[in-house]
């Protein structure tokens, strides 16, 4: 059987899951919040076959499994809780979860016997929610002689362990020793001035992983959804009426284009929700006489998509300029081949020759949905497989 | 700079009302009108197009729009686009509670990681419309009630730092009897101000510690 799952694709693409006897600790400022990753953690794993044990310290497991229902993963069966919260408010617990209580969570003798008592009944993976309460209930002592305990657990049992984990500005000494302890750190922290306008998560350290460089990315949690790897910025530019705006549209839920019979006078906007990543696409207009705008445009894009028409390769020198005059040169991009379904379009190879493209550098074609509803004043509804492999090999350079 | 208005106004003339982007610990026993306080400066707060967010971590949003209304204090029209109330009590008894349109209801006082991440969140909405925030937790004495201290201190500290990065005006409500001395004294230092009262003989009085403008003398509450 696999090992256990992040069930985040960049995690998993990097870190090849959770291999059996590790611990992973999630380390969260305290603006940001770390209780997604458990979510769907938990839920991805039961989905998977795993066996998972959840020490709850923070909530009740009602309240925790109406979380997890919130950004639909509720898992059905699969999950055993450990409820070391419902005593201290005197409500007993009835999520219908197979659920063992902590009698008295303020005593530590307790809660480490019942938790390693528990490990022994051969769960794939523990995760415990949240072990910075445990530390503030006991002390960081406490904490890292009970990781300890869970460890000669793991050895014996092969369960792995995720470790929700708040960075309440402990003393770092205790930080130090809490990051040796672990197999596996990933930091989650906010992009913060006077708001928090972003929050990204980073691999910080990973023993099992080796000469890999690892990249921090900004996420959105979502409801429903979870955990999605967000790109603000992504730039699609190419010339006049080569499907600039079709593509936004196809491609995203919610576009909304500033146009004038038909040709985008200003900008095409789109939120896209693609296999676990969010991405707001910027469309430029390609009209020569907004060539002005297109540095403001292009500015902070962080990947291109650059569209042209298959059947025009006259247009493919504007295309060209186009990249440059919105300094989009040297940023990821995949170029879009669209109307490859039009008669006079240009086959892929001689696309590629006249544009000067790399072998490397993508090149999708794209297609009408269906050629008999092509309106010219409205953006062209274009085939999913087009769009998904254009997305997919734009994503895949971006992480 | 204007003060925020409190709505005594014994309070606002000797005070000049609260300084903006400042954080206050509101002290007293039981009988001294803490939350009497509270109320009218969120329901003045209100009126002077200030954004409020409510913690309440002793009742319900329900329970604290009804202590508004029972002041005759209507805040009604303010819910939801002024008033945001983070709702730290209702799971303690109700783990399948609800939020509402103008409130979010929170784990409870155990999990202060989801209190902090939701004051970010709402004062950041409203700190983007260019509001003033002015943030009451009332109470600290009760997440005191289920946390240690010093989880306390360190989350209040957070808090602190939060709202002076982000101008927002911060109120803590704190019992003087519940806590030892050095707990209290400690979550006093945390403050620019400290605004004690007390009721004696009938009548509630007010001092005001640490600010530009101190009131040292008890002075009666009007």
């Amino acid at each position: 059987m696999n090992d256990p799952l992040f069930g985040i694709d960049k995690l998993d693409k990097d870190l090849n899951g959770i291999p059996e006897k590790k611990i992973v600790l999630f380390s969260a400022s305290p603006s940001v919040g770390n209780e997604v990753f458990g979510y769907q953690v938990i839920y991805n794993n039961i989905k998977a076959g795993k066996k998972v044990l959840l020490m709850l310290n923070r909530t009740s497991p009602e309240s925790y499994l109406s979380e997890m229902k919130d950004y639909d993963f509720l898992p059905q069966s699969g999950l055993d809780i450990i409820d070391s919260y419902s005593s201290i408010t005197g409500i007993n617990s009835s999520s219908g979860k197979s659920v063992t209580t902590i009698d008295n969570p303020y005593n530590k003798e307790e809660v480490s016997r019942k938790l390693l008592a528990e490990l022994d009944k051969g769960y794939d993976l523990l995760v415990l929610d949240s072990f910075s309460l445990l530390i503030d209930f006991f002390d960081f002592d406490y904490g890292l002689s009970l990781l300890s305990e869970i460890k000669k657990k793991q050895e014996a049992n092969g369960t792995s362990s995720v470790i929700l984990f708040t960075d309440w500005n402990y003393e770092q000494k205790d930080i130090n020793s809490l990051m040796s302890a672990v197999n596996s750190t990933v930091e989650i922290r906010g992009v913060e001035k006077r708001v928090i306008f972003g929050q990204y998560f980073a691999v910080i350290k990973c023993d099992w992983v080796q000469n890999k460089t690892f990249s921090s990315v900004l996420f959105k949690a979502v409801k429903p959804g979870g955990i999605k790897i967000y790109f603000p910025k992504i730039l699609v530019t190419g010339p006049t009426d080569a499907g600039k705006s079709s593509f936004i549209h196809s491609a995203s839920k919610d576009a909304v284009s500033v146009d004038k019979l038909g040709g985008t006078i200003a900008l095409d906007h789109g939120n896209l929700d693609f296999k676990g990543y969010k991405a707001d696409l910027f469309g430029t207009p390609g009209q020569e006489r907004f060539d002005p705008l297109l540095k403001l445009l292009g500015g902070e894009a962080i990947g291109v998509f650059l569209v042209v028409d298959s059947t025009k390769p006259e247009q493919f020198p504007r295309a060209i300029e186009m990249l440059r005059k919105t300094e989009a040169y040297g940023l990821p991009i995949v170029v879009i081949a669209n109307k490859a379904d039009l008669k006079g379009a240009l086959k892929l190879d001689e696309i590629r020759e006249k544009l000067h493209l790399d072998n490397e550098i993508g090149l999708v074609q794209t297609f009408a949905e269906d050629l008999s509803k092509v309106d010219p004043n409205q953006p062209t509804k274009l085939k999913k497989e087009g769009i998904d492999e254009a997305l997919s090999l734009l994503f895949k350079q971006l992480t | 700079m204007v003060g925020i208005k409190v709505g005594f106004k014994s309070f606002d003339e000797a005070s000049g009302g609260l300084d903006l982007h400042k954080i206050y610990t509101v002290i007293g026993n039981k009988e001294s009108g803490k939350e009497d306080f509270l109320y009218r400066m969120a329901a003045s707060s209100l009126t002077d197009k200030n954004a409020v967010v409510y913690v309440t971590t002793a009742k319900s949003a329900s329970d604290l729009i009804n202590e508004f209304n029972s002041r005759n204090l209507r805040v009604s029209q303010y819910l939801g686009k002024d008033l945001s109330i983070l709702d730290d009590f209702s799971k303690i008894s109700t783990p399948n509670a609800q939020d509402t349109p103008y409130s979010k209801v929170l784990n409870g006082p155990l999990d202060l990681t989801g209190l902090s991440v939701a004051l970010s969140s709402v004062n950041g909405d409203f700190l983007k419309e260019g509001r003033s925030v002015i943030d009451v937790i009332d109470s600290v004495s009760n997440l005191l009630v289920y946390n240690n201290p010093l989880t306390i201190f360190r989350f209040l500290q957070f808090i602190c730092g939060r709202s002076k990065i982000s101008g927002v005006t911060s109120v803590f409500a704190l019992d003087s009897e519940m806590h030892t001395a050095d707990v209290t004294e400690t979550i006093k230092t945390m403050s620019d101000g400290v605004i004690s009262l007390k009721f004696e003989n009938g009548k509630r009085y007010f001092t005001l510690f640490g600010t530009a403008k101190e009131v040292l003398n008890w002075t009666e509450l009007s």
